[in-house]
């Protein structure tokens, strides 16, 4: 980072081919680069281990790969995640558990490099997950409880003079939902690579003691890690939360 | 703060996030988790089809011991029976031997006794005669009679 530099600057979107379609900017920025690097990732990752063709009928087919094993480790997870939370029913929406939590991973982990761009320190983007999440999740109350699925507002076993204070709080609640979600992964993502920054500022700033920053960002960088693996976990967990309360409400 | 200041990049953060996240979701359905499933079943399947088959060589194992046990004990069974059956046998060969013996022995000391007796009646008698001829003879020599005269 230059000298003076804001530490926000690092957020800046910049264009690298300007696209105009039917008069909406949508041009190719640092932003969509990383979306393409984190999905090439992903793709790459846990597709071109299992395209090796079957050789023979031996036992020896079954072994796999290190290459297998790490894939099979980020299947499992999810798997087990949609077990625990949703249950038998979890099946179906395994893809769509598995795609947010890796997208939002890699976009996580890839962010952590030097000179690359985060795009899930961008509210845009993790509202707009987030959105997805929560039309997915309630369309799919509506489709499977149909007009049943308002009684989702009324927890049972309260007496009825509670349930005007409380059906109220609790459709605020539900609203809150997709603003809490994405608020929580982008404000994540903005502090910690906010707080990198300004600690980077302080190494050249010191001179000779710029060494106890840079011990500092180098803790801080195993956090930012640990972070970035934790909100996309909470990400996942939260939306096979919400699945699991559209499917059996209460 | 570039996040709610770049608005004019809104659309085309919306766009590309769309249009990434339908293709891996695409493609994940599709293509990847569907092999990595059946990858993943294929094994569990050979391990469950494993873990079947060792049970059953397991049942195998534990009827062939039960088998073997049973024909053991049998065996062991018939071995006291021509044991006992041997014993028995031979002590009552032997007790034969003895009660033969003994009857032979009895028999002979019987005899025996009968022999003594037979003997001595004999000498008894013998001795009679002998002494009735001293005495003949003493009283002929005595009385002068003749010895066809005298009778004791």
């Amino acid at each position: 980072m230059a000298k003076g530099e804001s530490p926000l600057k690092q957020f800046e979107i910049q264009p690298i081919v300007d696209i105009n379609f039917l008069g909406f900017d949508i041009s190719f920025t640092n932003s969509a680069l990383w979306m393409t690097i984190t999905t090439a990732f992903i793709l790459i990752f846990f597709t071109v281990p299992f395209l090796k063709p079957k050789k023979t009928n031996s036992v020896s087919d079954l072994y796999p790969t290190r290459m297998q094993v790490a894939a099979e480790l980020g299947f499992n997870f999810i798997n087990s995640l949609l077990a625990d939370t949703v249950g038998k029913e979890g099946k179906k929406y395994f893809p769509l558990v598995f795609t947010l939590f890796m997208f939002i991973l890699f976009g996580n982990l890839f962010g952590m490099i030097p000179y690359s761009f985060t795009f899930t320190s961008h509210i845009i983007v993790t509202l707009a997950l987030a959105m997805g999440v929560f039309i997915f999740v309630t369309v799919l109350g509506f489709v499977k409880h149909g007009v049943k699925f308002f009684s989702f507002f009324v927890i049972p076993g309260l007496p009825i003079y509670m349930l005007p204070l409380l059906i109220p709080i609790e459709i605020i609640s539900y609203l809150s939902r997709p603003i809490s979600l994405s608020v929580r992964l982008f404000a994540n993502m903005l502090a910690g690579h906010t707080l990198l920054k300004v600690f980077a500022g302080f190494v050249s700033a010191l001179g000779f003691f710029g060494i106890l920053p840079l011990v500092f960002i180098i803790a801080l960088t195993g956090l930012e890690i640990l972070i970035a693996f934790l909100q996309a976990y909470v990400f996942a967990i939260l939306t096979c939360l919400y699945i699991n309360d559209a499917l059996h409400l209460h | 703060m570039p996040q709610l200041e770049q608005v004019e990049f809104f659309i085309s953060q919306l766009f590309w996030l769309g249009v990434f996240f339908v293709i891996l979701f695409t493609v994940l359905t599709y293509i990847t988790l569907p092999k990595i499933r059946a990858f993943l079943n294929q094994r569990d399947d050979f391990v469950k089809s494993h873990i079947s088959k060792q049970d059953e060589l397991i049942k195998k194992a534990e009827s062939i011991i039960e088998n073997y046990e049973a024909k053991l004990t049998e065996a062991k069974n018939q071995a006291s029976q021509i044991i006992n059956v041997a014993k028995d046998k031979a002590l009552k060969e032997s007790e034969d031997l003895i009660k033969a013996t003994e009857e032979k022995i009895q028999h002979e000391i019987k005899q025996t006794e009968e022999r003594v007796a037979k003997e001595k009646d004999t000498a008894i008698s013998e001795l009679n005669d002998q002494l009735k001829d001293s005495a003949t003879n003493f009283l002929s020599k005595v009385t002068n009679i003749e010895k066809g005269n005298i009778n004791l």
